[in-house]
């Protein structure tokens, strides 16, 4: 009778365990989605700024089509293709704001402004992303969760690799 | 600040009578966002339950228990459990966010308790916390839950990477820089001073160091004086000192806001000897805002802050002599100390609660996106369902 007991209180304490890491790992997944759903939608955003900067007075011919080109690559470049692409755009930005020199128009301050606050929030984003992604690696590797393929169907993330230091 | 009004909860670990870093932030965090027209909830430990503003929600009366070289004053337990449940379930917040949610504390309860957007700062930095690893098992799932991570400076991140393995954004303390730019100079501890601010009491704040670097300075400048502030007992210190060296010392007490930017203006230098245990150093950025000249020992906090040296002079920390002679230094060249102090002071400017709540308030909405306000975990766990219990 005991060992009946005790065989219960084991597949009971097991059911428990296994239902807390699924939960624990479909939080993950959930996070590793809306997450990049944000960076995705700030990263869209400083494209557009970014178009906008190379029709304003700041940018020469030469650097709008450098510019445009780059931000257009970053909207449709793929998920494993977009860190290399939007580092390309962090980097045609730099150039040009770089060799700008003083900016006076209003209009030209307030893009470069709005820049400079999404660039704070790519930086948030971007790490709270890489985070979730990192921990879903890590949860999804653990013994029990693939013998019960706990994980599901859902798709292993996709390691963003921009760093936010790159910004 | 965007006009959407959110509802904000904040979790304060530690006893919220008790004056301490975390408190002091909390508090100032606090009255910004609500200045900004969000409502704040801030839960905390409170002995005293008369003497809380407005926005603080008692979670009961805290225990005392040694931790990280200091006594902490913090709660857990079933009791502490159900209010911070409690808390959360009548709070209706949009975010929580947690401080210290890696100790055992009512911000780790209320982690555990709560779904949603959560994000944590993390402010201790320690790299000798053995304990850590025992328990990381036990509080990885938790933190976990925190969708975005601040530390309060480089040293607290890397402990955090270091013994919890995620990795956080660095959103440093605030001050209010604007309270420090108009203080004036007081006569009293102007002249040659050395200025000391802190519960001079603990070891790990330093006063001994300088105590023992005294001497040495002295042979050089005279007439040096040492002014010290903050609460404790000087008997404690005056006892075992030498009768000559006695004279030389001013205990002022805990003083205002107010004096205490007019005593960083005013001193000669200010001596930071701390000689650990310490994340951020919000005091140096104090005195930095006030126009001080700093000294400071070379923990990783302070030298972060201090931006190696750039901002303020760094020694070997617990080393006297090394003390003795940057003081001597700093003292005998008063365009040194100028040249310094004007770069500190302007450096402190990104310090100020202007800069740093927006920052704080980017994780926010952050954190927020894709998530409907916070919800106790147990409303959404599948037998609670089943039983028709919500």
């Amino acid at each position: 009778m005991n060992k009946f007991l005790a065989a219960a209180l084991f597949i009971a304490a097991l059911a428990w365990y296994l239902s807390f890491l699924a939960g624990r790992l479909d939080r993950l997944h959930n996070r590793v989605e809306t997450s990049w759903a944000n960076l995705d939608g700030l990263l869209q955003r400083r494209a557009a700024i970014a178009i906008e900067i190379a029709r304003s007075e700041i940018s020469d011919p030469a650097s709008s089509l450098l510019l445009t080109f780059a931000a257009h690559q970053a909207r449709d470049a793929s998920v494993r293709d977009r860190s290399q692409a939007e580092t390309g755009l962090t980097g045609a930005l730099g150039i040009l704001l770089e060799s700008s020199g003083e900016i006076s128009t209003p209009i030209e301050l307030d893009l470069v402004r709005e820049l400079d606050d999404l660039t704070q929030k790519i930086k948030v984003a971007i790490a709270m992303h890489v985070e979730a992604v990192d921990r879903t690696q890590m949860v999804r590797k653990k013994f029990l969760i693939r013998i019960f393929r706990l994980a599901g169907h859902a798709p292993a993330p996709v390691i963003y690799e921009f760093e936010g230091d790159v910004l | 600040m965007p006009l959407a009004k959110k509802r904000i909860g904040i979790v304060c670990p530690y006893g919220w009578d008790t004056p301490g870093g975390v408190q002091s932030h909390v508090g100032d965090l606090a009255e910004y966002l609500i200045a900004q027209g969000h409502f704040v909830s801030v839960l905390a430990p409170v002995i005293n339950e008369e003497a809380i503003p407005d926005y603080v929600i008692s979670a009961g009366r805290p225990i005392s228990i040694p931790y990280n070289g200091a006594v902490a004053r913090i709660l857990f337990g079933p009791l502490a459990f159900a209010r911070v449940k409690q808390w959360i379930g009548n709070g209706n917040f949009d975010l929580l966010h947690l401080h210290e949610p890696a100790i055992p504390s009512i911000s780790l309860l209320a982690c555990w308790a709560s779904e949603g957007p959560l994000v944590g700062t993390f402010h201790a930095a320690s790299t000798r916390q053995k304990i850590a690893f025992a328990i990381t098992p036990f509080i990885e799932p938790v933190i976990e839950k925190l969708t975005a991570r601040i530390a309060v400076s480089e040293a607290a991140r890397e402990t955090l990477q270091i013994h919890l393995d995620t990795d956080a954004v660095v959103v440093p303390n605030g001050i209010y820089a604007k309270r420090f730019s108009d203080a004036h100079t007081d006569p009293r501890w102007s002249g040659n001073t050395i200025g000391f601010m802190g519960r001079f009491e603990e070891n790990r704040k330093g006063l001994s160091v300088l105590i023992e670097a005294l001497p040495l300075i002295i042979e050089k400048i005279p007439d040096i004086r040492v002014i010290v502030a903050g609460p404790g007992n000087p008997a404690t210190i005056l006892e075992d000192m030498d009768p000559h060296l006695r004279q030389r010392f001013t205990f002022l007490g805990r003083i205002s806001e107010q004096d205490k930017a007019n005593f960083m203006s005013s001193v000669s230098i200010y001596v930071a000897p701390n000689t650990g245990g310490e994340s951020f150093g919000i005091i140096l950025a104090e005195a930095l805002a006030g126009g001080a000249s700093v000294l400071a020992s070379d923990i990783p906090a302070f030298d972060s802050l201090l931006g190696h040296g750039k901002y303020g002079s760094l020694f070997q920390s617990e080393n006297a002599q090394d003390l003795a002679k940057r003081a001597i230094e700093l003292l005998n060249n008063p365009d040194l100390r100028t040249a310094i102090a004007k770069a500190g002071r302007e450096y402190a400017q990104s310090f100020d609660w202007d800069v740093v709540a927006e920052r704080i308030y980017d994780v926010y909405e952050m954190a927020m996106v894709g998530h409907d306000g916070v919800t106790l975990s147990s409303d959404s766990r599948a037998w609670n369902k089943l039983l028709g219990r919500n």
